[in-house]
């Protein structure tokens, strides 16, 4: 539960439509350029040509071998994306990283509050100790899980929320610097609302559409994991799509005040009072810091019970992940080589037939006096092409389904609910392209290399 | 005369299996410059196989090949390219063209591999299927024309680089008499009005009678020489 609730700030940098447009300009202007450079050598339009309409010549077989490389495509970049983000998320950082404080024996970590202010400072005791300034880098989370409507619990109708300072939102989460001007803005005036006024939440674009709210209104959430506390908060803004758009953010102030009203009404303090600090983020400015940070704080005599360990967000995410260790080494050397290994069949049965078909038509070209070399890049250039091209459209084409469409790619793994196909992969497609119709064409055009003319004609006549 | 051609103690053996095959036996033969000699035989007597060789489309395994001042039978693949597309025109039986081509195309072929200007080329190619008489099928398609026709563009792709030397393989096999008489009345137009040397391989007796000299070849070897008084039919003109 713990790590399910953290999906709100691990979630893959959101690629924006714009920034994939620009991607693929770029990917086009390059393309236009070199094609452009080909063009002003005379036998290169003559090359050019002629592989286009050999490959015409038999549209059925260049369309099957473009489309299975197009399908084959599109599941190496859904691999390589999970593959890749997790690579990202769990890299360490050599300079201003972030930690996660949590409980050191229990999963999920439920920390007194009382920790919150030692912690949020790095529990310096020493003159040279490392200091953390609280107030800009460092957060501390709770998580509220809420209903509108406890008798009939929906997906749509529960949310989640990040309690948190509201103006850590904009200095401490991930991805804020993904959003628009505009976005930050609103958000900024948003905070300010907050800090006067703790009723004040900010839910997510998408949650907003599934509860049917909007801004401005007001509802009753009850809660699910503190049971017995129920709040009215007023919705003074909306977070945008993408990597906040199912979450909700709710000020620190306001779950203090609902523990302690209901600690009032009861008589008693709700069962998770004392355990309503679910984890600190810190921002250390390098590694040496962190290791001082982290001495400060395993050998500090005030978070024994319960103890707690520091790490750095990437181990900790990392140390996660160890549960999915052989699904990912599956997916990455055995899943991806095989499918690599049968678009360069595929290409190189594709390219076989081709040239068993034209042994007459090469050898006709040698005898013209085509050399080794110009018949290699013929045959070679038909079988780049298609990989070129379809790898292209396999890789804009899942970005376009994947991420403008569907939203992300929805991989259940750990807690990361959706991967966000990267911009990265518009040079994925065609390099894969290539490289697998480079290795697949090489055997065939070899052959078609080293047909020997006076054969080929003896047998005709 | 001088000979372009000087073929010296040639041998060509090919190993099938166990077994090895003498297809050309200690040849020897010069062929003058502008002449238009025809090579026959039956079947396996080894006329394609000498045509190929000194094409450069082959390696003799022994002997020597000079054509014009080369020994060709020295030159790496690489070289005998270069030097086929500069010296040797191609005329075959079954035409071969590529069919994803057109006329123009298809004649414009060897030139792309000469350091030649695109205007260049254009200059050439016209020329060429003006004097086989298509300048107006240029756009066509090997499809879209007759067997003759297309032997036309064959012999327009074999003119179009001015090589010394041009060889055709049957070049009237595949085509009906008034279309092969055609051809042969251009190749003997073409060797008399550009001086061309060419070299014919032909199982016909009529197409034969239209070379200067005709060699008879069996087993390998040059068994009879006939040296073709000039004939009325050839004087009729080019279509």
């Amino acid at each position: 539960m713990f790590w399910e609730q953290l999906d709100g700030s691990l979630l893959p940098l959101v690629r924006t439509p714009g920034a994939t447009l620009q991607v693929t300009i770029y990917e086009f202007l390059i393309a236009f350029v070199v094609l452009g450079g080909l063009a002003i050598i005379p036998q290169s339009l003559f090359y050019l040509g002629f592989i286009l309409r050999n490959l015409w010549r038999n549209k059925i077989r260049t369309a099957l071998t473009g489309f299975a490389t197009i399908v084959l495509v599109l599941v190496v970049t859904l691999v390589w994306t999970v593959l890749v983000f997790l690579a990202n998320v769990t890299s360490e950082k050599a300079n201003n990283l972030k930690a996660i404080v949590t409980e050191r024996w229990q999963i999920p970590s439920q920390m007194p509050y009382s920790y919150a202010a030692r912690l949020t400072e790095g529990a310096p005791r020493e003159p040279g100790d490392v200091r953390i300034d609280p107030a800009n880098d460092a957060m501390t989370w709770a998580f509220f899980g809420g209903t509108l409507d406890p008798q009939n619990r929906t997906r749509e109708n529960s949310l989640f929320f990040f309690v948190m300072e509201p103006d850590r939102f904009l200095t401490m989460m991930d991805g804020i610097d993904e959003m628009s001007p505009t976005d930050v803005e609103r958000i900024r005036a948003a905070i300010a609302v907050m800090e006067k006024d703790v009723t004040q939440v900010m839910v997510g674009h998408d949650k907003l559409v599934a509860m049917g709210k909007k801004v401005g209104e007001s509802m009753k959430i009850s809660g699910l994991n503190y049971q017995g506390i129920d709040m009215e908060c007023t919705i003074c803004c909306e977070l945008p799509e993408g990597r906040y758009g199912q979450a909700a953010v709710m000020p620190r102030e306001r779950l203090n005040r609902a523990l302690d009203e209901y600690e009032r009404k009861n008589r008693k303090a709700h069962p998770l009072a004392a355990k309503c600090l679910n984890l600190v983020w810190l921002r250390v400015p390098d590694t040496k810091a962190f290791q001082q940070v982290e001495r400060q704080i395993t050998t500090s005599a005030e978070f024994k019970s319960p103890a707690v360990k520091i790490e750095t967000a990437s181990s900790g995410v990392a140390g996660f992940l160890d549960a999915y260790k052989d699904m990912l080494w599956g997916l990455q050397w055995i899943l991806v080589p095989f499918i690599l290994a049968t678009m360069s069949l595929i290409i190189a049965m594709a390219i076989s037939i081709s040239v068993r078909e034209r042994r007459k038509e090469i050898a006709v070209l040698k005898v013209l006096g085509f050399r080794p070399g110009q018949i290699l890049i013929l045959v070679l250039g038909e079988a780049l092409m298609v990989g070129g091209i379809c790898g292209i459209i396999g890789s804009a084409g899942t970005i376009a389904y994947f991420n403008l469409y569907l939203g992300g790619f929805k991989f259940p793994i750990a807690f990361f609910p959706a991967f966000l196909i990267p911009n990265e992969a518009l040079w994925w497609g065609p390099a894969i392209g290539l490289g697998t119709a480079l290795i697949g064409s090489l055997t065939p055009s070899l052959s078609a290399c080293n047909i020997r003319v006076s054969e080929v004609f003896s047998r005709i006549s | 005369m001088i000979p372009i051609v000087r073929v010296t103690n040639l041998t060509k053996s090919f190993s099938r299996g166990s077994e090895k095959i003498q297809v050309l036996d200690n040849l020897v033969l010069e062929v003058p410059k502008g002449q238009f000699l025809a090579l026959m035989g039956p079947s396996g007597s080894g006329k394609t196989t000498l045509l190929n060789l000194i094409a450069g489309l082959d390696s003799p395994t022994s002997g020597s090949i000079v054509v014009g001042d080369q020994e060709i039978g020295a030159m790496s693949e690489s070289q005998l390219a270069r030097w086929r597309t500069r010296h040797v025109g191609f005329i075959f039986q079954f035409y071969h063209l590529l069919p994803v081509l057109t006329a123009y195309e298809n004649v414009e072929l060897p030139l792309l591999l000469l350091p030649l200007s695109a205007s260049e080329r254009k200059r050439q190619v016209l020329t060429a299927l003006d004097l086989v008489g298509l300048s107006d099928r240029m756009s066509h398609r090997p499809g879209q024309l007759s067997g003759g026709q297309q032997q036309r563009v064959g012999i327009a792709r074999a003119m179009v680089t001015d090589p010394d030397l041009i060889v055709a393989d049957e070049p009237t096999g595949d085509l009906d008499s008034k279309s092969a008489e055609e051809i042969l009345n251009l190749l003997v137009e073409l060797k008399r009005s550009l001086e061309k040397t060419i070299i014919m391989v032909t199982h016909d007796p009529k197409a034969a009678l239209y070379a200067e000299r005709v060699l008879h070849l069996e087993k390998g070897r040059l068994v009879q020489e006939v040296f073709n008084p000039p004939s009325p039919r050839l004087a009729g003109s080019i279509a």
